[in-house]
């Protein structure tokens, strides 16, 4: 009785275990025995695999006793989460070209990245490479450069050539009054219900902190000329610029310039329900795969009407680090460069539609032909060296949510003025820093 | 002799079965219940994100907790829900039951409908009214614009939107509480109703004074079962709302997820479930001694 | 006459509203896109676009047969286990019998917020994240069905157990073959309760799981409504509900009985 009593309980331990171990992830198995096998995480949409498929095909071709994998990160929630999952559980890649330089703090904090500034041949690769103001925006508070910076996707606003016109809108509105002129003369209710149908712009109305992104970060970068919301780690957007873009905002909701609704069927601006969208150069594929008859070109971001010098915007950049459990640390720096070379900025663009962080793009002869065939990315490129990124605080995504509640209350609900509203985000964010501290 | 062995060794055999027998509950308990209980009440006072090593802060979580506008608003519309859902479940709920109640054709077919939004996943629900509520296209408002009504902004307007996943959260589960009520209804004697008859009492009285207060042990169990489910919000704030609007659907589950899986504070959202935990109990403890204190 | 009239028609409109949700989430699955917003149940160009994309762009059959896997194991486990631990409780002396059942009467109060992200951390420590063993083991064996088991098993007659063992049976060998065919009614309705449970589960998988491939259906779905894979496409979106309602259903259709009852049961006994 009991040989079997244990005989089950043992049979149904086993089961878990193996159940268990047969799901055990083994991010790099090589080949074969003599050959080292590298482990690639590109980011997991279509073009950047399709990209990333090319280049390793490329360096396998050359490289056989130095082979790369290639596996787009597993689509979850965020690429952020699931790094620092694998950070935890020792399960990361040799190289992963998807890192974003806010959870790059957290990434150092946990000693999972590699310092590139330590390979010899670092500093003259970034200086060839990316523009000389940009390249300290990279570098890591304790002075090292941990991530390889890779492309960049400028947030520009998107208008829809046809729709301006026929509102009798001439030039493209380039300070808030004319963005109020010309959203006055865009939006109209069509169908005689008394609500709008036809506006000037739209953003989801949830506050979901990324969307910030989107909206009032760029805004605050243009409206400050190129400054960002923290500086020495301590809030710096508790001003007079803070409040002229949530002011904006809630003008356009005020107005009704923007709906106050989330669109769940279709997109307006594909649509062509909306005039303006606020987005980077990926938008432009999605363009012409599903609107590719209607006219549409960018220009940069509203500015303050007081605004003097050139437009800066956010360039939600994406980076390559190399993983400090890497076990061939020299070969993986070996295919950073490799994905970082002039050819290969050229098929980014050609593929992805994404800008190269690359100080020489509307110069360099190798991409002339490209430009020329794709004159809004021209926009792009120029955008580009007038960016800037992200703070490295902690607790980005807490910041940025209590900063979404707050527009939202202000510009989205019009219950909160300005002031208060920057106020009261400044207040949060502080407690915030302070909580973790 | 050999009888007192024999049951001797009967006995002590059935005590050795019955260790075997909960051997693997045990081990169950411990590693699923126990270490989970110990170690929370080890982590609510530190800090931790899972990569970096743990940090002893003391009692700073349950300061932050105490000063933190969000939990308490999460708190808050847990309670809204609370209000709202329960008393619209008992009513429609009982409606149905006594519409039920008497003998008709196709009882089964009704009942099986009525069923059948509970046993269907809580996504699908989700989905579903997230496109019913939808303010431009739903049909919710496609019907209402046919009849001439304006458009109602369900999950829009800060005021109407927990409200509406209440209302959501009744179509989901209605349908088991008609089943209790059912049986309920059923364990009435159909001889008290008879002899109310006989004295002239019409059917409205023998409604107020026999047939709810036959109930009354069912309206507790549905409480209950409500009030327990109501605390375990989060699926359909997730996927409809994120929280908003002007975090009105933020339940305090949604919020302890968000704290630990998004924002990384293990610690703090550990402090909060603790504290959730709490007041879970203290609300359940408080309904019990509602009932005990109410004459039978 | 009149009364009876009004009755039906009540009972009508409520079955309408509970029903027509579900038949419009069909209806919109195979309609083109523009039209799915109409209140018709119709379309005349309705076709299965929505669903060959849905199947292409996410891998809702290896979740489906990951949902079945993970549910049956954990119904077979709360049942197996279940029943021993009642059995014992009900039928075996043994010292800290009653000891036991309070804990496990106390282990029913405790709210799971307190014990999820310990859980977590738990699977974390234990290597076990993104695994089958993270979505069963923790829900293995439930106290509930604890209770139940033991509940009935103490109504059984102690004389048919007795017999039993004079004839020298061993315990496992009376639970199994003379206790288990007398609670057919009460395994069925553990075993139904705990399946839609687990199947219905989203949280935990949530928190446990990032791999796809091990994705339970109602975690892929919520996923891929959620994240922007749907590219905000109604009819995916409602594809890919009707196909995860598409089992429960089912099982609903053949079972309902068993379901229903089985709920009430809980009531009573709750």
């Amino acid at each position: 009785m009991i040989t079997l009593f244990r005989k089950s309980t043992i049979g149904l331990l086993l089961l878990v275990c193996l159940s268990a171990c047969s799901e055990r992830r083994d991010s790099s198995a090589p080949h074969d025995a003599a050959a080292i096998t590298l482990t690639y995480w590109p980011a997991p949409n279509p073009e950047e695999i399709q990209l990333a498929d090319s280049i390793v095909k490329m360096w396998n071709r050359m490289h056989p006793l130095i082979q790369v994998r290639m596996q787009p990160i597993p689509v979850s929630q965020s690429t952020e989460e699931v790094l620092l999952a694998a950070i935890a559980g020792k399960t990361t890649p040799d190289v992963c070209s998807n890192i974003n330089p806010v959870a790059l703090r957290e990434y150092t904090q946990a000693g999972g990245l590699v310092a590139l500034d330590k390979f010899s041949d670092f500093d003259s690769i970034a200086a060839a490479r990316i523009p000389k103001d940009l390249l300290p925006i990279f570098k890591n508070s304790n002075g090292h450069f941990y991530q390889m910076p890779w492309k960049t996707n400028p947030v520009m606003m998107f208008y829809n050539i046809g729709m301006l016109k026929a509102a009798g809108v001439e030039n493209v509105p380039r300070t808030y009054s004319e963005y109020y002129a010309a959203a006055k003369k865009v939006t109209r209710d069509t169908d005689n219900d008394g609500q709008f149908d036809i506006w000037m712009g739209e953003r989801d109305i949830r506050p979901i902190w990324w969307e910030r992104l989107f909206d009032v970060y760029p805004f605050y970068i243009g409206a400050t000329n190129g400054e960002t919301l923290f500086k020495n780690d301590s809030v710096a957007f508790q001003n007079v610029d803070a409040e002229k873009v949530f002011g904006f905002f809630q003008h356009c909701y005020d107005k009704g310039y923007f709906p106050r609704t989330f669109f769940q069927g279709g997109d307006p601006f594909l649509l062509e329900k909306k005039a303006t969208h606020f987005a980077g150069p990926w938008e432009i594929a999605t363009l012409s795969k599903f609107a590719p008859n209607i006219h549409f070109d960018v220009a940069p971001l509203p500015v303050p009407d007081d605004h003097q010098g050139p437009v800066y915007t956010s360039g939600d950049y994406k980076n390559i680090a190399i993983f400090s459990t890497s076990e061939h640390p020299k070969e993986a720096w070996e295919f950073v460069k490799f994905l970082v070379t002039a050819e290969h900025d050229l098929l980014m663009l050609e593929i992805t539609n994404q800008v190269p962080v690359r100080g020489d793009l509307l110069t360099n002869p190798l991409y002339a032909r490209y430009f020329s065939k794709n004159p809004m990315m021209v926009k792009f490129a120029e955008q580009a060296v007038h960016t800037r990124g992200m703070d490295t605080v902690a607790d980005l995504k807490e910041i940025f949510d209590a900063i979404s509640q707050e527009y939202e209350i202000c510009a989205v609900y019009g219950r909160k003025t300005p002031a208060e509203a920057v106020g009261d985000a400044a207040r949060r964010c502080r407690a915030i820093m302070e909580w973790n501290q | 002799m050999t009888r007192k062995v024999n049951i001797l060794r009967a006995i002590r055999e059935s005590e050795r079965n019955g260790y075997w027998f909960i051997l693997p509950y045990v081990i169950f308990f411990l590693l699923f219940v126990a270490y989970p209980l110990v170690f929370s009440f080890i982590l609510i006072f530190h800090r931790w994100n899972i990569v970096t090593p743990m940090e002893w802060v003391g009692m700073k979580n349950f300061q932050r907790l105490a000063s933190d506008p969000q939990f308490f608003r999460a708190m808050f519309n847990t309670f809204v829900f609370l209000l709202i859902h329960i008393p619209l479940q008992i009513a429609v709920a009982l409606g149905f039951s006594l519409l039920l109640y008497s003998r008709g054709m196709f009882r089964g077919f009704f009942r099986a409908v009525y069923f059948l939004p509970v046993v269907v996943s809580g996504v699908v629900v989700t989905i579903l009214w997230q496109n019913l509520y939808s303010f431009d296209s739903g049909v919710l408002n496609s019907l209402l614009s046919i009849v001439g009504i304006r458009k109602i902004p369900w999950l829009i307007d800060p005021g109407l939107a927990m409200p509406s996943i209440a209302i959501m959260a009744t179509w989901k589960n209605v349908g088991i509480y008609i089943v209790l009520f059912l049986v309920g209804l059923q364990n009435i004697p159909k001889e008290i109703y008879e002899s109310a008859s006989l004295d002239g009492a019409d059917k409205y009285s023998q409604f107020f004074k026999i047939t709810l207060p036959m109930l009354n042990s069912t309206m507790v169990l549905i409480v209950a079962l409500s009030t327990i489910g109501g605390f375990s919000l989060f699926i359909e704030p997730y996927v409809l709302t994120g929280g908003g609007p002007m975090q009105s659907t933020m339940s305090g589950m949604l919020y302890i997820y968000n704290q630990a899986f998004y924002f990384g504070h293990m610690g703090y959202a550990a402090a909060l479930g603790f504290v959730f935990a709490l007041v879970i109990l203290a609300v359940v403890l408080l309904q019990r001694k509602v009932v005990e204190a109410e004459p039978s | 006459m009149i009364k009876s009239s009004l009755r039906y028609f009540f009972l009508a409109a409520g079955a309408a509203v509970f029903a027509y949700p579900f038949l419009w989430m069909l209806a919109g699955s195979i309609k083109p896109e523009l039209e799915i917003s109409n209140l018709s149940l119709w379309s005349s160009q309705a076709s299965l676009h929505s669903y060959q994309q849905v199947l292409t762009k996410i891998p809702i059959g290896r979740a489906f047969l990951n949902s079945v896997l993970v549910s049956l194991s954990t119904t077979a486990s709360v049942v197996l286990f279940g029943s021993m631990v009642g059995y014992a409780l009900a039928r075996l002396r043994f010292f800290g019998s009653k000891t036991l059942y309070a804990l496990i009467l106390f282990t029913m109060m405790i709210p799971f917020q307190i014990t999820l992200i310990p859980q977590y951390i738990l699977m974390v420590k234990l290597g076990l994240t993104d695994t089958y063993a993270s979505l069963i083991a923790p829900t293995m064996m439930s106290a509930f069905s604890i209770i139940v088991f033991r509940q009935f098993f103490m109504s059984l007659p102690q004389a048919l157990i007795d017999a039993a063992r004079i004839d020298g049976c061993s315990e496992l060998r009376i639970l199994f073959l003379l206790i288990w065919p007398l609670s057919r009614a009460v395994i069925v309705t553990v075993a139904i309760l705990t399946f839609m449970a687990s199947w219905n589960d989203v949280l935990w998988p949530l928190i446990v799981v990032r791999e796809r491939t091990l994705m339970t259906m109602p975690q892929l779905v919520t996923i891929f409504v959620i994240g922007g894979e749907a590219e905000s496409q109604l009819g995916m979106q409602l594809a890919a509900a009707t196909l995860l309602a598409l089992p429960v259903v089912i099982a609903y259709a053949f079972f309902q009985r068993y379901f229903i009852e089985g709920m009430a049961y809980t009531g009573i006994k709750g």
